[in-house]
C-alpha cells in the first residue's frame, strides 16, 4: 500500500500490520467551496480499532462521515478521490447506499436512541433489512444486547422505552442497534465524550471485545482514550493527514513535530 | 520546545528539571569531595559527604512525588512522558552515585589509620577524575539537550573500566610487596570498585537521557570488558 503515499505525510505504512478494510486514497473533500479534506491516502486494517485525532474542525469527523457517504444527507457536500471498502469504491455512484451503511455501522456522540421501546429499538433496524420470525428476531436482540453488554441490565425491561435508559445504557443500546444489522464496520464519533467514566469505560471494553469481530474506527478528543482503545492512530490537523503510526509510537514518539505538539498540550 | 497551553504545566516539569540538575550537581559535589577526602585523609570533608547523602535522598523523594503527581494530574505524552519517567529512573541513579560516594567517605578514617594513603592512590585519583568529569558532564550535555554528547559519554565509560584494571592490578601489586598494605590497600580496592559503580550508573543516565531527548534506544551492547575478572573476582 505505500505505493500510493503522499511524500508529505508520515505514513509508517510498514508499521500498520493487517490486511486492509478501508484503504482511502487521494480523498478531498468540499463544503461547498470550503475543502475540508486534503488529498487523505491511508488504509485502515480490518478487525482492529484505529483512532482519528487532531483538533476542532480537522476534518477528523468530516473524513468519518465519508466512510458511509452520510454527507450526502447534507446539499453541496462533495467527495473526490477513492474510498475503497473491500476493493469497491464507496463513492461510485452505483453503490447502492442502503447496503453500504448496512455495511459500516455509525454511533454519534449524543446516544440517538429511537423513541420507541429497547426490543424495538434494535428489531426496527434489523427489519428493514431481513424478514426473519418472532424467535429469530428475538434471538438476534439478546445478541446484539449481550454483544453491547447491555442484556443483563435491560433483559426485564424489554419493553420500557429507549428512553429511559442512562446516558451510558443509551449509547450501548445505539452500538447494539448498531451490531444487530451485522455490520462490517463500526464508526464511532466520540462515542463517550459525553458519559461519566464508568460508563466511559464500559464503553471502551465493548470496543476492545468487538474488534475480534469488526474494523473499528473511532474519532476522539480523548488522547488517554485513543490510546488506551486503539492500534493505530491518524493525527490530522487543518483538513490534512499529518501522521499515522502505530498507537504506542504516536503517543511515545511521534515522528511529526505538530503531532507532539498536539498531544503534548502545546499547540497554537 | 514550545510551551504548553497550560503554564502550569511547563512549571511542573521545569521543578523536575530543576531538581535532576541540583541532584547531578550534588551527586558531582560528593563524588569529587569524596575522593578529595580520601586522599587527603580529610575526615571533616568525609563527614560532610556524608551528610550530604541525606539531602540526596530527599531531593530523590521530592522529585518521586512531583513526578507522580504530573502524571496523575497531567497525564504527560510523547516527550513529556518520556522526560517525566526518564527522570525518575536517572533520579535513581544518582541517588545511588550518592550512596557510593558515601561509602567510599566513610571508608576515610580506616584507610587513614593504617597507612599514608597518598602513595597508594596515584592511579586511583586519575581514575576519580575521569569520573568526576563523566558525573559532571552527564547532566550538563542532558540540560544541553546534546544526544550525540550523550552517547559518546555513554562510550567513555570503557576508560573508566580500563582504569579500574589498572587500579586493581596496581593495589595487588602492593599487597602482594608488604602484607601491611593489605587492609589499606583493601579498602582503596572497594572505592575504586564505588568509582566503576557510579561509572555505570552514569552510562544508565546518558542511556536515559538519550531517550528522553530522542525517543529512541542507544544500542543495548556497549563494549565492555572487565580484565580483572581475568585474575581475580571483581569486588
Amino acid at each position: 500500500m505505500s505505493q500510493m503515499l503522499s511524500p508529505d505525510m508520515t505514513i509508517a505504512a510498514e508499521a500498520i500490520a493487517g490486511k486492509a478494510k478501508i484503504e482511502v486514497k487521494n480523498l478531498n473533500f468540499y463544503y461547498g467551496q470550503s475543502k475540508a479534506l486534503k488529498d487523505i491516502t491511508l488504509s485502515l486494517p480490518e478487525r482492529s480499532v484505529t483512532a482519528f485525532i487532531g483538533p476542532s474542525g480537522c476534518g477528523k469527523s468530516t473524513l468519518l462521515r465519508v466512510f458511509n457517504r452520510i454527507y450526502e444527507l447534507y446539499p453541496k457536500q462533495t467527495a473526490e478521490g477513492q474510498v475503497l471498502l473491500d476493493g469497491q469504491n464507496v463513492l461510485d455512484r452505483s453503490q447502492d447506499l442502503n447496503l453500504l451503511r448496512t455495511k459500516i455501522g455509525m454511533v454519534f456522540q449524543k446516544p440517538t436512541p429511537f423513541p420507541m421501546s429497547i426490543y424495538e429499538n434494535i428489531a426496527f433496524g434489523v427489519r428493514l433489512y431481513e424478514k426473519i420470525s418472532k424467535s429469530e428476531m428475538d434471538g438476534r436482540v439478546e445478541q446484539a444486547l449481550k454483544r453491547a453488554a447491555l442484556w443483563t441490565e435491560v433483559k426485564d425491561k424489554l419493553n420500557a422505552s429507549g428512553l429511559s435508559l442512562s446516558g451510558g445504557q443509551q449509547q450501548r443500546l445505539c452500538i447494539a442497534r448498531t451490531v444487530a444489522v451485522k455490520p462490517e464496520v463500526i464508526l464511532l464519533d466520540e462515542p463517550a465524550s459525553a458519559l461519566d467514566p464508568l460508563s466511559t469505560a464500559k464503553i471502551e471494553e465493548l470496543i476492545d471485545e468487538l474488534q475480534a469481530d469488526y474494523t473499528i474506527v473511532i474519532v476522539t478528543h480523548n488522547m488517554q482514550q485513543a490510546a488506551r482503545v486503539s492500534k493505530q492512530t491518524a493525527f490530522m490537523y487543518l483538513g490534512e493527514l499529518v501522521e499515522f503510526d502505530r498507537t504506542e509510537k504516536i503517543f511515545t514518539s511521534p515522528r511529526e513535530k505538530r503531532t507532539q505538539d498536539y498531544i503534548t498540550g502545546r499547540f497554537g | 520546545m514550545g510551551e504548553h497551553t497550560v503554564a502550569s504545566f511547563d512549571e511542573d516539569l521545569g521543578q523536575i528539571s530543576r531538581l535532576i540538575r541540583d541532584m547531578g550537581d550534588l551527586a558531582g559535589s560528593m563524588v569529587g569531595g569524596a575522593t578529595k577526602a580520601l586522599l587527603n585523609s580529610d575526615n571533616a570533608l568525609a563527614q560532610r559527604v556524608v551528610s550530604d547523602d541525606a539531602i540526596m535522598d530527599a531531593r530523590q523523594r521530592e522529585l518521586d512525588d512531583r513526578a507522580i503527581t504530573l502524571i496523575a494530574k497531567r497525564q504527560p505524552m510523547a516527550d513529556d512522558l518520556r522526560h517525566v519517567v526518564g527522570s525518575i529512573r536517572m533520579a535513581g541513579d544518582l541517588e545511588r552515585i550518592g550512596d557510593l560516594a558515601k561509602n567510599i567517605a566513610k571508608r576515610v578514617g580506616t584507610v587513614g589509620l593504617s597507612v599514608t594513603p597518598r602513595d597508594l592512590s596515584h592511579s586511583i585519583d586519575a581514575m576519580a577524575q575521569l569520573v568526576l568529569i563523566q558525573v559532571q558532564g552527564v547532566i550538563e550535555e542532558y540540560t544541553a539537550r546534546d544526544a550525540a554528547a550523550l552517547a559518546k559519554l555513554r562510550a567513555d565509560d570503557e576508560r573508566i573500566d580500563v582504569k579500574y584494571t589498572s587500579v586493581f592490578r596496581e593495589l595487588l601489586t602492593y599487597m602482594m610487596e608488604d602484607p601491611r598494605n593489605i587492609t589499606a590497600c583493601t579498602h582503596l580496592l572497594f572505592c575504586a570498585k564505588n568509582l566503576e559503580r557510579i561509572g555505570d550508573h552514569v552510562t544508565n543516565i546518558a542511556e536515559n537521557a538519550y531517550y528522553v531527548l530522542t525517543g529512541t534506544q542507544l544500542p543495548a551492547n556497549r563494549p565492555k570488558q572487565d580484565e580483572t575478572a581475568m585474575s581475580a573476582p571483581a569486588a
